[in-house]
């Protein structure tokens, strides 16, 4: 795919890049500042969060997180 | 009639702070923008795919692929992230006993299973008319000359079943009152009502022919008014679902 084709895309990639990090960034605070989860480690739910495009964030605030 | 709306406040409020509304509304939007652009860049993603001495003719990606995109997004991956999210729907504040004393200072039974049925509405609601404006406005930019018949109608038909599958996950979580049971419940009644789709008269009447015939709606090879029964029996089964939970849920045990 070239420059031009990409310039195209671009409404859509915009959009979509922002809400990607939006979600991976919230959850990433979450994750560190929270450090208590119901299954699974630190180390995990980063890696989750991170790598795990939309379902990740989804996964670890409905399962991961812990008590207050 | 106050408890209620309370309760729905708190509920609501709830959902706000466990980040589920954005989540939710996150991942919705997101479904919103891909369907259409996945129809159009469709051919290039094959293309790339292919080695030499292969040639593929594909069609020109229409209006239709992008809904095509829209309805398997919303009924496979829409509606389990909905699901997985509302699954803790009872079983945390059951867990925490944080329920009693709301209960003990007079708050009706009735209108905490109400109220809880009412947001999880609500929330679907507004997660399912931002992906379908997104979708919308997105597919006439890409496609301006897309012709699509019966569109309202098909979205409203998978809204329906949302409304089905919440007051079923309802129900489940009131009957076995923690998430997994809830989960497995739902997912039962949705496999039984698959296995039931093979018999063919069955299918008029089923309640997941309103998330499976939506792009034969579009394309007008069904006809809206074949869904008229199971819309009925749909409303019918999300209502015996809610009864049940608040007549389950009048008598469980705190």
């Amino acid at each position: 795919m070239d420059l031009a084709t990409l310039k195209e895309y671009l409404p859509f990639l915009v959009p979509l890049v922002i809400a990607q990090l939006a979600l991976a960034i919230t959850a990433l605070v979450h994750v560190l500042r929270h450090p208590r989860y119901r299954f699974g480690n630190k180390v995990m739910w980063v890696l989750v969060v991170l790598f795990i495009q939309f379902i990740g964030p989804a996964l670890y605030f409905a399962f991961g997180r812990g008590e207050e | 009639m106050k408890g209620y709306l309370a309760f729905l406040k708190k509920e609501l409020f709830e959902y706000a702070k466990t980040y589920k509304l954005f989540i939710m509304l996150i991942i919705f939007a997101v479904f919103g923008i891909t369907n259409p652009l996945i129809a159009k860049l469709m051919p290039e993603i094959v293309k790339s795919f292919i080695t030499d001495g292969v040639v593929i003719t594909l069609p020109e990606p229409s209006a239709y692929d992008a809904w095509t995109q829209f309805f398997k997004n919303a009924t496979q991956m829409g509606l389990i992230v909905m699901v997985i999210l509302f699954s803790g729907v009872l079983s945390s504040e059951l867990s925490k006993g944080t329920l009693i004393n709301l209960l003990t200072k007079g708050l009706f039974r009735t209108a905490v299973i109400l109220s809880k049925y009412t947001c999880m509405v609500l929330v679907w609601t507004i997660s399912i008319v931002l992906c379908f404006g997104l979708t919308y406005g997105y597919t006439v930019y890409l496609f301006p000359q897309g012709e699509t018949s019966n569109l309202l109608f098909s979205v409203f038909c998978l809204w329906l079943f949302g409304l089905f599958l919440l007051a079923a996950l309802l129900f489940s979580a009131t009957l076995t009152g923690n998430s997994y049971g809830g989960l497995l419940i739902t997912g039962a009644v949705v496999v039984v009502c698959m296995i039931m789709n093979i018999i063919p008269n069955v299918h008029r009447y089923n309640p997941i022919s309103l998330a499976t015939d939506n792009m034969g709606l579009v394309l007008n090879s069904i006809e809206a008014s074949s869904l008229y029964s199971t819309i009925m029996i749909s409303c019918l089964l999300s209502l015996i679902f809610v009864s049940l939970s608040i007549v389950i849920f009048r008598k469980k045990q705190l």
